[in-house]
């Protein structure tokens, strides 16, 4: 989970170490701490420690960790003999290592090899059976080659196994939603919300996927849920609150011909829309004419 | 802070003096062979000064407060981690050719 203040802090990095002002092994370290995909700039300065024989013997025993980092960041920019000689070294050191192994195979799958790399892996698996990582590069190789129902089995018996995964619930979402399966989405999602009640983000993309399904009752979840997500980020989620302004015209059009019930919906929607207009004012005051007018739209229709 | 953190050690700093003091006195009691009935009162005096500037620098050298929401403007979660352990490599980045001076040079 990346929160704001690390999210300007791997900015500033960032900016500081591409104009020259040293700080390459923090930005790697927080890199490798958030999770977060940047492979261009790893790689770059990932190869400047690791050419340099004198910063290299500087990191003691993370050099290791760094070569693995290099050599992933290697395999998203294409640059295979980078990788094999960063696996190479792995390997001299580790011999009989199962994370080389896993290097390997996602070598071997970034190439595109694809059974030799399915070959890698089930052989990796016969002797640990239970390895969660090399389940799940099975389920990327999967993936990868567009095999997506074949991806969704191997997940579901991953799942059966190792329920509280919450990683693996979210790419099994995120591959109904691409796949139009968005009831069995919103059952992944529900997992994670119960999982990780905190993360505004699965609330976030279950409204939405609550919204996409449509009907009375589902747009009616799917506003409680942007309003939760409102609340969890402190109101600055702009898509959350141009979730409510949707989901309140689209219920109001639902249910024009019966007579309503009066709800309190009318404040909900004219504060998000006054949230919404300070914040175009506040950031980008050219668009707020482009917002007024597509806000004036959703209330006709209304 | 700094001054805080002064503070505080001056007031360690006489409450080790008001210590010595004592002892001193003590050992003066004995040599007249009287009682000791209680520390004399510069000392008293020493031990309350000391008291009071330990508990300045103590509530003033606290440092910079975090906070604690998970909706504050700091600590909102902007973004998920990429799914590491699912990457792929067969994305549209295959086009880019790879900088030709990318090279592990040992």
């Amino acid at each position: 989970m990346v929160t704001k203040t690390e999210e300007t802090q791997l900015n500033r990095l960032e900016g500081q170490v591409e104009n020259g002002g040293g700080g390459a092994w923090d930005y790697l370290c927080f890199v490798r701490k958030l999770k977060v995909r940047r492979s261009d700039k790893v790689l770059k300065y990932g190869l400047s420690i690791l050419n340099d024989p004198k910063k290299r013997s500087s990191l003691g025993p993370e050099e290791w960790t760094l070569y693995e980092q290099v050599a992933i960041a290697a395999m998203d920019c294409q640059c295979f003999d980078v990788a094999k000689d960063c696996i190479n070294v792995l390997q001299k050191r580790f011999p009989e290592s199962k994370r080389v192994g896993r290097l390997e195979g996602m070598l071997l799958e970034a190439k595109g090899s694809w059974t030799e790399a399915e070959k890698a892996y089930l052989s990796l698996l016969e002797d640990n059976p239970l390895d969660q990582v090399i389940h799940k590069r099975r389920v990327a190789l999967a993936k990868a080659q567009g095999n997506m129902s074949g991806a969704i089995e191997f997940i579901n018996k991953y799942l059966e196994t190792f329920m509280a995964d919450s990683d693996t619930w979210r790419e099994l979402a995120e591959i109904y939603v691409s796949l139009q399966m968005y009831k069995q989405a919103a059952f992944c999602y529900e997992e994670l919300i119960l999982a990780q009640p905190t993360v505004p983000l699965y609330h976030l993309a279950y409204a939405d996927v609550l919204y996409t399904l449509g009907g009375l009752e589902n747009l009616q979840a799917a506003k409680k849920y942007y309003s939760s997500t409102i609340e969890l980020t402190g109101g600055k989620n702009t898509r959350a609150l141009f979730g409510i302004c949707l989901c309140t015209s689209a219920i109001a059009q639902l249910t024009k011909g019966r007579n309503k019930e009066e709800k309190d919906s009318p404040d909900l929607q004219s504060l998000a829309t006054a949230a919404l207009e300070k914040d175009y004012k506040q950031r980008a005051s050219d668009k707020v004419s482009v917002l007024g007018s597509a806000l004036k739209s959703l209330k006709v229709s209304s | 802070m700094g001054l805080g953190f002064l503070i505080g050690a001056f007031g360690v700093l006489i409450l080790a003096h008001a210590a010595f003091s004592t002892i001193q006195y003590r050992g003066l009691l004995k040599i007249l062979e009287e009682e000791f009935s209680g520390p004399p009162v510069n000392v008293i005096v020493e031990l309350l000064l000391a008291l009071s500037f330990c508990m300045w620098a103590a509530l003033t050298a606290a440092g910079k407060f975090l906070s604690v929401h998970h909706h504050s403007e700091e600590n909102r979660i902007v973004s998920l981690p990429a799914n590491m352990d699912f990457l792929i490599f067969n994305h549209r980045g295959k086009v880019f050719s790879p900088g030709t001076d990318m090279r592990l040079k040992h």
